[in-house]
């Protein structure tokens, strides 16, 4: 500062002035970061759509089929469908199925069930039984269970991965 | 010929003005003091060496140039990284058959990649060992000088060790193979257990919910602009706070063990009004690092050993990079997990930990992945920041290995780093199939790839 101001007033406005320079920097600083933190956010997804047409009843056979695109295991037993998913709740992994030699009939959440697997991660040897509860190993909740309908339109399954259900749905075909 | 020569020369007794450096380049052989002096202060490169050095600070068994050799090793990645970067390309068609080409088409692609990856692991276990070093020297506690700060150094440290891993974690996915895929898959995963915020933080970090192009750009950019940006300006940071601070911790350690002793007197010259008043300074007792028998010259006794140590690792690395192939695996597929799939080797002590720690309380489950993924190696790190101003040892006990009073941190911060190693060593190497513990002798059972 070279002179001092006698006038207390004008000393006011200067110091008014360089705050409001220093504020007025710091907004600018603080909205342009802001504006490029927040493109990053994506608005648009690129991703996989959720809700999937996976093919007609007639296409799935007896028991379990996997579809990989989906990462989905699709049971069927007779007229009835469920849909168990495939990514393990640890990590994300990808959990295999493994056929049980003698399948058994359980009762899940007050509805029987036939299991004729179990599945296992091979990421951190997570266990689940054939209804997705988790048994051993990290996994911190059981497999997700997704919502099966009929495409109104041809007929086909469907299945919205967005939709989790609980361990007692079934889609019964007429 | 002769005019090149007269460029670079200077003929002798030419008269300069102080201050001055008369040459264009910076000759290796100072002829005096003043010269080597000089060099420092004239020289682009050299300018952030002091003109004089603590002879002891050079002890190759001190420190054993670990600061050095990661700096080395950071160089040699961006100079072996240049090339890479006009082969490889940014994209979930073309990543994986850039990488291929570059490793079995491109003329010695697979020596630029293999020295690219080989300083990167290298530069993980430098980096990790320097700051073991530091730790049991004590290096971050201040000595007798005005203004040390050497615990932001540490602190400044252990961003850059964070930095590090973040700059390998990154380039881990690059070749989009099946290692890397699922490797990342994991290591993202983990950031999704954390409470609430967890799923957004993932979904921020792979720009989606699936690991896809978006993913890729952004590792892409991360790895090759923001974090070496980042990590060279932090390193500029933490070499001119190593020079505010006085140097090496060792320096202080010697001068509050030493002895006072008298300082010669020297004449003095003191201008006044009336004119020039000569005298003696008056004797004073006191120690100094910078006697002259306890000194060097930085240039040429430093820089010579920084030279060995560089010239070094770079030689170590291009060895290695002419044995060791680097493997690219399968083009990433989403589909197929390999089984067991594993993160990068500097992560394997937290995978092993994030396999063994889910804790169920009755029917309430604590996630393996919070507690082995984000909050214990938080702690850690926690710990590792603050503990400069916890650990209450006496100034002497600094600047050296394994003083009395620090032996129970010593100890117990080696036992930690024996853990993780132990750690690191299971899951490289004794984990199989579904994560399941093998002896190396026992086979591994026969998994199908596909169901």
């Amino acid at each position: 500062m070279a002179e001092t101001p006698k006038n207390p007033a004008s000393a006011d406005r200067r110091e008014f002035l360089l705050k409001a320079g220093i504020g007025a920097g710091v907004a600018a600083i603080g909205l342009q970061t802001v504006a490029s933190l927040r493109s990053l956010v994506p608005n648009v997804s690129y991703d996989a759509p959720t809700t999937v047409k996976i093919g007609p009843p007639g296409e799935y056979p007896d028991g379990l089929k996997f579809l990989p695109d989906e990462r989905l295991f699709v049971f069927r037993e007779g007229k009835t469908f469920h849909a168990i998913s495939a990514v393990c709740t640890h990590l994300g992994c990808t959990v295999r199925a493994e056929a049980m030699s003698q399948p058994e009939q359980a009762t899940v959440e007050g509805k029987s069930l036939r299991l004729t697997h179990r599945f296992s991660c091979p990421c951190h040897g997570s266990r689940y039984t054939g209804d997705g509860a988790n048994v051993s190993g990290p996994a911190p909740k059981p497999l997700a269970w997704y919502h099966l309908t009929l495409s109104p339109d041809d007929g086909q399954l469907v299945v919205d991965l967005a939709h989790e259900v609980a361990h007692d749905f079934r889609l019964t075909l007429a | 010929m002769a005019t090149l020569k007269a460029l670079f020369t200077r003929a002798p007794g030419t008269p300069t003005a102080p201050g001055v450096h008369p040459e264009p380049l910076w000759s290796y052989r100072p002829r005096s003091d003043r010269e080597a002096g000089d060099a420092v202060v004239s020289n682009l490169l050299l300018h952030w060496f002091p003109s004089k050095v603590f002879r002891p600070s050079l002890d190759w068994t001190y420190s054993f140039w670990l600061g050095t050799v990661s700096a080395a090793l950071f160089l040699l990645l961006i100079v072996s990284g240049l090339p890479l970067l006009l082969l490889y390309v940014p994209s979930v068609e073309r990543a994986y058959q850039s990488v291929k080409d570059l490793e079995y088409v491109v003329t010695f692609g697979w020596w630029i990649r293999a020295v690219h990856r080989i300083s990167a692991h290298l530069m993980v276990v430098a980096v990790a060992l320097h700051l073991v070093r530091v730790f049991l020297t004590g290096a971050y506690k201040n000595g007798v000088g005005q203004g040390q700060r050497r615990e932001w150094n540490w602190v400044l440290g252990v961003v850059m060790l964070l930095l590090t891993l973040f700059l390998s974690f990154t380039g881990y996915l690059l070749p989009w193979d099946q290692l890397a895929f699922w490797a990342v898959t994991v290591g993202t995963n983990i950031a999704s257990s954390i409470p609430w915020v967890g799923p957004t933080v993932r979904e921020l970090l792979i720009g989606g919910r699936t690991i896809e192009q978006a993913t890729l750009i952004r590792f892409y950019v991360l790895h090759c602009i923001m974090l070496p940006g980042a990590l060279g300006v932090l390193f500029a940071y933490h070499m001119w706070r190593v020079r505010k601070d006085g140097g090496l911790a060792r320096a202080d350690h010697d001068a509050l063990s030493a002895e006072t002793r008298e300082t010669a007197p020297v004449t003095t010259k003191t201008y006044t009004l009336l004119g020039v008043a000569r005298g003696t300074a008056p004797t004073v007792k006191a120690t100094s690092v910078e006697a002259p028998e306890q000194t060097v010259n930085a240039v040429p006794d430093l820089v010579r050993r920084a030279a060995i140590v560089t010239l070094g690792t770079f030689a170590l690395v291009s060895i290695l990079a002419s044995g060791i192939p680097s493997p690219l695996e399968e083009p990433a597929n989403p589909l197929v997990t390999p089984n067991p799939a594993k993160a990068p080797w500097y992560f394997l002590w937290l995978q092993e930990i994030v396999t063994d720690t889910t804790i169920r309380i009755g029917s309430f489950t604590i996630n393996g992945a919070f507690l082995g993924g984000v909050i214990l190696p938080g702690l850690l790190i926690g710990l590792l920041t603050v503990w400069p101003w916890l650990d209450r040892s006496g100034a002497l006990s600094a600047g050296r290995w394994f003083p009395k009073d620090r032996r129970t941190q010593n100890a117990v911060f080696l036992a930690i780093v024996f853990v993780v190693l132990v750690f690191t060593v299971i899951g490289m190497y004794l984990r199989g199939p579904y994560w399941n513990f093998y002896w190396p002798w026992e086979a591994w059972p026969e998994i199908p790839a596909r169901i």
